[in-house]
């Protein structure tokens, strides 16, 4: 066993980390308060770095590493969030490369050589695109068809809280999203199936909401009537799309602990640097131990956290390449518990941080403020909500008597 | 042309905590020297510009494990090949042992144009090494360099002085050191970082280049390495901002510092 990084895993880290603190960093409050996006040239350097690369394979394009996939995207997503922490960039970036993920592990051939070779080159935005107005925790109950005629999936209904709709107008074709779709509505969830669905197609439009945080990145609702989606847009089985998006959530859950990890270890430091330097009755605020016990408890919790995403990635990893070695619920419960613990301790360590720089913490001169709006959309839904988490974990663990997500009667 | 750079791997600097007036050394992690970066993207620019040329890292060291990572960067930064000196007598070496080691190794690598190395190392910073090995293989050396082109005699090189800039040329074979405003050193993409495993990289040992552990024997002794103490001057200004900067600038001129 050896729980340290590989030399090349320590050299990409390193580089990211080199890259971010020197070029994003200085402007992430600029991203979060302009709206306009992930500007070009951050994500080229992006680009350059390998960084939308590291989920796709060579031959597209790409720069994966079989079976390592999830863990360079993880260290990628935890040095982009420490270096913004408005959230913008990193989720923007771990939705492209978590994403590409899936659609190279369920696309057929044609979309993966449409779809990955632009994203690994950042000229496209590809997202995930579940969440109705009617729910997004309950997928298993959502209401847009995608019936089958004449060689398409003609999509009706309806999209809500999703990301990326003017990143995916910027970027053009072939943007698009993962998503999931009704295409038997006599079955269930086994009636549903997994689709691209490329943004630009006739009889989509969009609409784009005000947030709350995580101003670089936009989120919107789709309307979809009669817009068919050619059929080499399936994802995997037809009737298969919830296990599959839901593999698909395990890999994004991944990106996602990331992402707040990244930004907890930064708001840390941040936090410990300054209630070092500023002094009250005569002493550097750290040396009162309401304020040192209550950074190192969060501490404790980034430290074992990190921990748990790290075995996380490697067993979604280490699964692909060696099938049968972990059952879904080993995987599910282990994703599960850092999807659900690393947003609240993101928020807490900005909510804590905020504490000790008192009036200052308020104001936009630190970035806390901007991170605990970043963070909370990780809170609310995002990938998940955190009591669907615990949904997941309590039915994984203790069976069907246990299971918040299928009604008795 | 054969470019060969020498790299160093240090103790992270920033990672150094001092305790008692002495830097405590335990588990540093290690760190490709910051000039040496420099030197080696210099290499890499020089090769694209001329073109049919190829750049070979050399790295001498105690252990292998210590510059396992250092030759892995500057593979994925784009260096061809790597030489590795990797023997246990050289943990207790100073400049002119690291000299010799190298002058020996670019004697046994046979072919090479230009030798670049960073003025000094992001460490000791005595920059002594480039030097000692230029006089060690007889060739022309030039300190300092800022910009390199193919060109002249068989290298134009531009070199930083204190306060002018002086434009040299020199044939080849030579050994060139080189500032850090000379570039920006490239960030290796993953795909370059996965490709340097797969670069030839050889290791020799002390023994390989016929050179005896003695050879390489430290011949000084470190007594204290502590920075000079200066004495402050303690001059408080009274007055407001007016006052206070006629005032600043009346120091400095009897100090000598303003309208020499
Ligand atoms: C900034 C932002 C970006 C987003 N981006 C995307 C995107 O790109 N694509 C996408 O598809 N969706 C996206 N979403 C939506 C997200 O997936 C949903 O918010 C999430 O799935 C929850 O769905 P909901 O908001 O409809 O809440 P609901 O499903 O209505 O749930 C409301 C609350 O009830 C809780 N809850 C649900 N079931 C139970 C239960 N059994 N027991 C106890 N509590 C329960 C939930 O945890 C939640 O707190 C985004 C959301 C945000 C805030």
């Amino acid at each position: 066993m050896d729980f340290r990084y590989s030399t090349e895993q320590e050299l990409f880290r390193q580089g990211v980390r080199e890259w971010a603190t020197k070029n994003l960093e200085p402007r992430a409050r600029q991203i979060d308060k302009d709206e306009d996006g992930i500007p070009e040239d951050i994500v080229q350097g992006l680009v350059d770095l390998g960084v939308f690369g590291v989920t796709i394979p060579e031959e597209l394009g790409g720069c994966a590493v079989p079976g390592e996939e999830l863990i360079y995207a993880m260290i990628a997503v935890h040095e982009i969030a420490r270096a913004d922490l408005s959230m913008s960039t990193p989720v923007y970036t771990l939705l492209t490369i978590g994403w590409s993920y899936i659609v190279n592990k369920f696309g057929t051939q044609q979309l993966r050589e449409e779809v990955l070779p632009a994203a690994a080159a950042g000229k496209a935005f590809v997202g995930i695109n579940t969440t109705e107005p009617g729910g997004g925790s309950d997928l298993a109950r959502i209401k847009t068809t995608g019936f089958k005629s004449d060689g398409h999936y003609v999509l009706n209904g309806e999209k809500a809280y999703v990301s990326g709709p003017k990143e995916c107008m910027k970027l053009g074709a072939p943007s698009g999203h993962c998503s999931l779709v009704v295409t038997d509505p006599s079955t269930g969830h086994k009636g549903l199936t997994f689709i691209y669905i490329p943004a630009h197609l006739d009889g989509i439009s969009w609409t784009v909401y005000e947030d709350m945080g995580r101003m670089g990145l936009s989120t919107g609702g789709w309307l979809y009537k009669d817009a068919k989606v050619p059929e080499y847009c399936l994802l995997g089985e037809e009737g298969k799309g919830f296990y599959h998006v839901m593999e698909g959530f395990n890999a994004a859950r991944v990106l996602v602990a990331a992402a707040c990890l990244g930004g907890a270890e930064k708001g840390l430091e941040i936090s410990a640097e300054y209630s070092t330097q500023r002094k009250m009755f005569g002493r550097p605020l750290i040396k009162y131990e309401a304020t040192s016990f209550e950074m190192v408890n969060d501490w404790m919790q980034l430290d074992m956290l990190k921990l748990n995403l790290l075995r996380g990635a490697w067993m979604i990893g280490y699964e692909s390449q060696n099938p049968g070695t972990f059952s879904r619920k080993d995987i599910n419960k282990v994703i599960a518990t850092v999807k659900c613990l690393s947003p609240t301790l993101g928020h807490e360590v900005a909510r804590h941080g905020m504490m000790y720089h008192g009036a200052f913490g308020y104001t936009k001169e630190t970035p806390l403020e901007m991170m605990l709006r970043g963070i909370m959309s990780y809170e609310v839904g995002a990938e998940g909500g955190l009591n669907v988490m615990r949904g997941i974990i309590a039915r994984d663990l203790w069976g069907e008597a246990a299971n918040p997500f299928r009604a008795d009667d | 042309m054969d470019i060969v750079v020498s790299v160093k791997t240090n103790l992270d600097l920033q990672m150094i905590r001092i305790k008692n007036r002495e830097p405590v050394l335990e588990a540093i992690p290690y760190k490709t020297g910051d000039l040496d970066k420099n030197a080696v993207e210099a290499a890499l620019q020089l090769r694209d510009a001329v073109g049919d040329s190829k750049v070979i890292a050399l790295t001498v060291a105690e252990s292998n494990r210590k510059v396992r990572e250092t030759i892995k960067e500057v593979l994925a930064m784009g260096a061809d090949e790597a030489v590795l000196i990797v023997d246990p007598a050289l943990e207790s070496t100073d400049q002119a042992g690291v000299a010799r080691t190298l002058a020996a190794a670019l004697q046994k690598i046979g072919s090479y144009d230009l030798v670049l190395f960073g003025e000094g190392s992001s460490d000791d910073y005595s920059g002594q090494v480039g030097p000692r090995v230029a006089e060690l293989l007889g060739v022309p050396q030039i300190g300092y360099a800022r910009k390199i082109t193919a060109g002249g005699a068989g290298v134009l090189v531009e070199r930083s002085m204190d306060e002018f800039i002086e434009t040299l040329e020199a044939p080849l074979p030579a050994v060139l050191t080189v500032v850090s405003e000379i570039n920006e050193p490239r960030i290796p993409s993953l795909m370059n970082i996965m490709k340097a495993g797969k670069k030839p990289t050889e290791e020799w040992s002390l023994a390989d280049l016929g050179l005896d552990p003695a050879a390489v024997a430290s011949s000084c002794e470190t007594l204290s390495n502590l920075a000079e103490e200066q004495d402050r001057k303690h001059v408080m200004l009274e007055g407001g901002a007016v006052d206070q900067a006629a005032g600043l600038v009346n120091a400095l001129l009897k100090e000598g510092i303003l309208g020499r």
